[in-house]
């Protein structure tokens, strides 16, 4: 039974936890998320993340436009070189100034000379997160200059001194009462302060004054187009507006990523960014000017008159080696949208104070991180599970996961390691590449490796002791009695002591089918071949066997594999050469069953996403990718498959009054599964058939494959997956018990975490009720 | 055809705009403002330059109008008047150009921003803006604001409507 969840304690400012390139202080950031902010970053990126989904649904060609997009992103970062030329003349020839900064340092020095020039005093800034990259601020406040910052977010953490904690809403892990909490105290009013109102109105008026008085205006840009020097702001209160357009001189500051070719080339980010964003079809103010604007400066009563000035800086800051590096490349596409952190469940629970750095945050942000940084400043980037929830949702369609298990992959290589672990690592099967990972790494990497012996030790503890003595060699027992090398597990590969391990099964799937008939082949019935991989034939060897058994009853002509990693567990490591290997065997394994006309059926989804997803990365071509990504189904959709090629109905097959365990099912699709889309099919056949089905809304469960089994993560994956456990909580407590499904091993370990009673998969279920 | 008004209609209420649809005509004008404007303090008017002046003539003549209005005035009038370049039917945004005296502020520094849009002037989406052909390809020569409701903010915990600019967006739609 696992151990009651407890609060973590602990806490520290935000700025002191910043910089995560050691691994104490991201523990302890995730402890002070947890803590502090969870509850309003929940709130805050559920809120965009709904609003999300429907404001993308709403336009009718967003596909397109994501390709569109992201082909315009692609180009201009291969053009860049040229762009930042052709901008440079576009900006001059109207009278403006660029000036393109290699450093961070360089980026502050001329707007510091800039500001020196005019004599400037305060200075008014819109939101931009390359100002929070150079550390702007710090360097204009050091020479005495006021800066006021006007977006109401950043007001709020200039106030506080804080980071940011998301692109987007750099304060979203505010909620209201403490923002109220926080004015009081700084600002020693008594004013109430006791809403969003009054607070808006008190910052209105702090900040008017500064607009109006300002001598620079400082914003970011989301695009610059070279073509005209046209630069694209995004905003709904209307501060950047302001900045732009009040003080004689306007300072832009942009990573030269944002350059794109042309100003017409604006269209489809002009219609993706803000749905991606905020779920708003568009922002309140989009801007596209091309300064220095030609409206006279504003002249209020005391204020010296003034020429308009416009100054681009460019900042470089790492970005051009980015472009030379053939996996962080991708990460220029960005357009800081946000989609990628609002759509992560480990983002949804702890935000960018845990989940980011000093500049940038979320999934994407590590990439940004070490690029304009270091790569240990990317150590946070260890929280990307690789659940995959944001691919889709990604409208440049940067795929993050794979930049993260690169970062992952660079970073296993910076520790020097002793020889013996070498030698262990190549034991075990580690690529050379690979082997100076942790020990933790190695063990979760090949998990097949110790699965393998686990299972062939259990399998002699049931034939000598019974089950109770499988349980001791599974390491899961309850009485106790295993407690010492849960301990040392903990110890050795931070296999966390409060999770429940899995009891190895009596027969491995591999063992267990040979003992089925093979069934009677019905004409027109497809041909497949069952992919024993490592966590349902060592973990889940029922769900295999269900799957087999169903397929063949179906009339399917089944065979089942060997069992061999594909390649995901040593990928979510990020043992890239681990990976490849384990990829490269398994498709080559698999080859002679396609050669005979098989279809591939994999259990586990985040196995069957490996084939659809990720093995685009792993395999020497694309071709080969395709030939297994095409083949690839999740049993559910080869079950109709087999149903739509044989001419019958679900219901002609499957007769849902006969379910032992009732006709109300909570479904629960894994994440990955989700991504590839093989996760409708089960929904909308379950309910054909007649079942009561409600299906869960969070992005992913919290355990992630063997994330939520370590002691890093463990209370951040109990965190998560309070959503889901809430959520059937709530359903059960209106509509009555109801029976858990859900297709992955680690969804069903960590849903029976929460609740202890069975957890089904979707074919044990339909294999229980087929009319026979 | 879709019936590019009335979406636009619909998607601007939605960005919590105000529609009021009036006859092209300089005593409609006039009196739709003086009747937004009643009970704010000073009302100052950009110039036109997509629609016939004489439209916005009678307007001139109202109470509290500031004619010529220094920095100051800006600063403290209730009501800015503009004229729209054009409008967006999918989210119901209006678009105005900088350049002419007084654009700029009017669509950004008063409380009520009353915005007169000709109903011609609709496109059917944003990305419409960047094609060389609408509009004679002028979206893609000038300074252009695309604004969609009264200025916005959710930093303060609720959304919050009325931040930095306008706290009211008035859209007259010039049948």
């Amino acid at each position: 039974m696992a151990e009651p969840y407890t609060k973590p304690a602990a806490v520290e400012a935000p700025r002191d936890v910043a910089n995560k390139a050691d691994k104490g202080r991201l523990l302890r950031a995730i402890r002070m998320a947890l803590e502090i902010e969870s509850p309003a970053v929940r709130r805050n990126t559920q809120e965009f993340n709904r609003g999300r989904y429907v404001a993308t649904a709403a336009i009718p060609d967003y596909d397109a436009l994501k390709d569109r997009a992201r082909a315009i992103k692609d180009k201009s970062i291969a053009q860049l070189p040229d762009l930042i030329q052709t901008l440079k003349k576009s900006v001059r020839a109207r009278g403006g100034h660029v000036f393109v900064a290699s450093t961070a340092e360089d980026a502050c020095r001329y707007i510091l000379d800039v500001c020196h020039w005019r004599a400037a005093k305060l200075v008014v800034k819109g939101k931009t997160i390359t100002s929070e990259e150079i550390h702007l601020n710090s360097v204009l406040e050091k020479d005495g200059i006021e800066v006021a910052e006007s977006d109401l977010a950043e007001f709020i953490l200039q106030v506080a001194n804080e980071q940011p904690s998301h692109f987007v809403g750099p304060a979203l892990h505010y909620s209201r009462e403490r923002i109220t909490a926080l004015f009081k105290r700084k600002f020693k009013t008594d004013l109430p302060l006791d809403t969003g109102e009054a607070l808006t109105r008190f910052a209105r008026e702090k900040l008017r004054d500064k607009f109006l008085y300002a001598d620079v205006g400082i914003t970011g840009a989301n695009l610059i187009a070279a073509d005209t020097g046209t630069i694209m702001l995004v905003e709904s209160e209307g501060n950047i507006r302001m900045s732009s357009f009040l003080p004689p001189v306007h300072i832009a500051i942009s990573g030269v990523e944002k350059i794109i070719p042309t100003r017409e080339e604006m269209a489809p980010f002009v219609e993706i960014l803000p749905p991606s964003a905020t779920g708003q079809a568009l922002a309140v103010y989009t801007s596209f000017i091309s300064p220095p604007l030609t409206d006279p400066v504003f002249l209020l009563p005391g204020k010296p008159s003034k020429e308009r000035e416009f100054h681009l800086v460019l900042v470089d800051n790492g970005r051009m080696k980015m472009r030379e590096d053939p996996v962080l490349k991708e990460a220029l596409d960005c357009i800081r949208c946000g989609a990628c952190l609002n759509s992560c469940a480990n983002f949804q629970t702890v935000g960018g104070h845990a989940f980011g750095g000093e500049a940038y945050s979320g999934g994407i942000g590590g990439s940004w991180e070490a690029g304009t940084g270091k790569l240990e400043n990317a150590r946070f980037s260890e929280m990307c599970t690789g659940c995959s929830r944001c691919v889709n949702q990604c409208p440049v369609r940067i795929d993050i996961p794979w930049l993260n298990e690169n970062l992952a992959d660079r970073m296993n290589r910076i520790e020097e390691r002793a020889p013996i672990h070498h030698v262990a690592a190549r034991f075990i099967g580690a690529a050379e590449n690979d082997r100076s990972s942790s020990v933790a790494k190695l063990f979760f990497g090949n998990y097949h490796y110790f699965a393998k012996w686990g299972a062939r030790i259990a399998s002699l503890a049931y034939r000598f002791g019974g089950e109770k003595l499988a349980r001791v060699a599974s390491l899961c027992d309850s009485t106790g009695r295993a407690k010492p090398m849960r301990l040392a597990l903990e110890q050795w590969v931070g296999l966390d002591r409060r999770r429940t391990l899995p009891i190895f099964p009596k027969n491995t799937l591999t063992h267990a089918v040979k003992r089925t008939a093979p069934g009677l082949v019905k004409p027109k019935a497809p041909k497949a071949v069952l992919f024993a991989d490592v966590f349902t034939n060592y973990g889940m060897a029922h769900r295999g066997v269900a799957a087999a058994n169903l397929l063949r009853a179906l009339g399917a002509d089944l065979v089942v594999s060997d069992c061999f990693p594909e390649g995901r567990a040593a990928l979510s490591q990020g043992m890239i050469a681990t990976a490849k290997n384990h990829a490269r065997r398994a498709t080559a394994e698999l080859d002679r069953y396609i050669g005979e006309g098989r279809d591939i059926v994999v259990v586990e989804p985040s196995s069957l996403a490996m084939f659809r997803r990720d093995m685009k990365h792993l395999l020497d071509s694309k071709d080969r990718f395709e030939r297994f990504r095409s083949r690839a189904f999740d049993p559910i959709e080869y079950v109709i498959k087999i149903l739509e090629k044989t001419g019958r109905k679900p219901v002609d097959v499957f007769d849902a009054s006969h379910s032992s365990v009732g006709k109300k099912l909570y479904l629960h699709t894994h994440c990955q599964q989700k991504t590839i889309g093989a996760d409708a099919p089960t929904e909308k056949l379950l309910r054909e058939i007649g079942f009561d089905v409600v299906t869960s809304k969070v992005e992913c469960c919290g355990m992630a494959g063997s994330f939520g089994y370590t002691t890093d993560y463990y209370d951040l994956s109990m965190a998560v997956g309070a959503d889901l456990i809430n959520h059937i909580i709530q359903q059960e407590r209106t509509g009555g018990q109801r029976t858990l499904v859900a297709s992955g091993t680690s969804c069903t370990e960590q849903l029976h975490a929460g609740f202890e009673r069975q957890v089904m998969h979707p074919v044990e279920l339909l294999y229980s009720i087929l009319k026979r | 055809m879709p019936d590019l008004a009335a979406t636009f209609e619909q998607n601007a209420i939605d960005a919590a705009a105000t529609v009021w649809r009036i006859e092209r005509s300089p005593l409609a004008v006039r009196s739709a403002i003086e009747r937004a404007a009643e009970g704010l303090k000073g009302i100052v008017m950009s110039e036109a330059e997509f629609l016939a002046p004489q439209i916005l003539a009678g307007a001139r003549g109202l109470a509290g109008i500031i004619l010529k209005p220094d920095d100051e005035q800006l600063t403290t009038a209730g009501v800015g008047v503009t004229e729209a370049f054009a409008g967006i039917a999918s989210t119901g945004s209006v678009c105005v150009s900088l350049g002419r005296p007084l654009v700029g502020a009017t669509s950004l520094l008063m409380p009520l921003n009353i915005v007169l849009l000709a109903s011609e002037r609709i496109v059917e989406r944003p990305r419409d803006l960047f094609h060389p052909e609408c509009l004679k390809g002028e979206a893609l020569k000038r300074n252009l604001i695309v604004i969609t409701g009264p200025s916005a903010t959710a930093d303060m915990g609720p959304l919050v409507r009325g931040v930095h600019g306008p706290h009211r967006l008035l859209i007259l739609l010039l049948e």
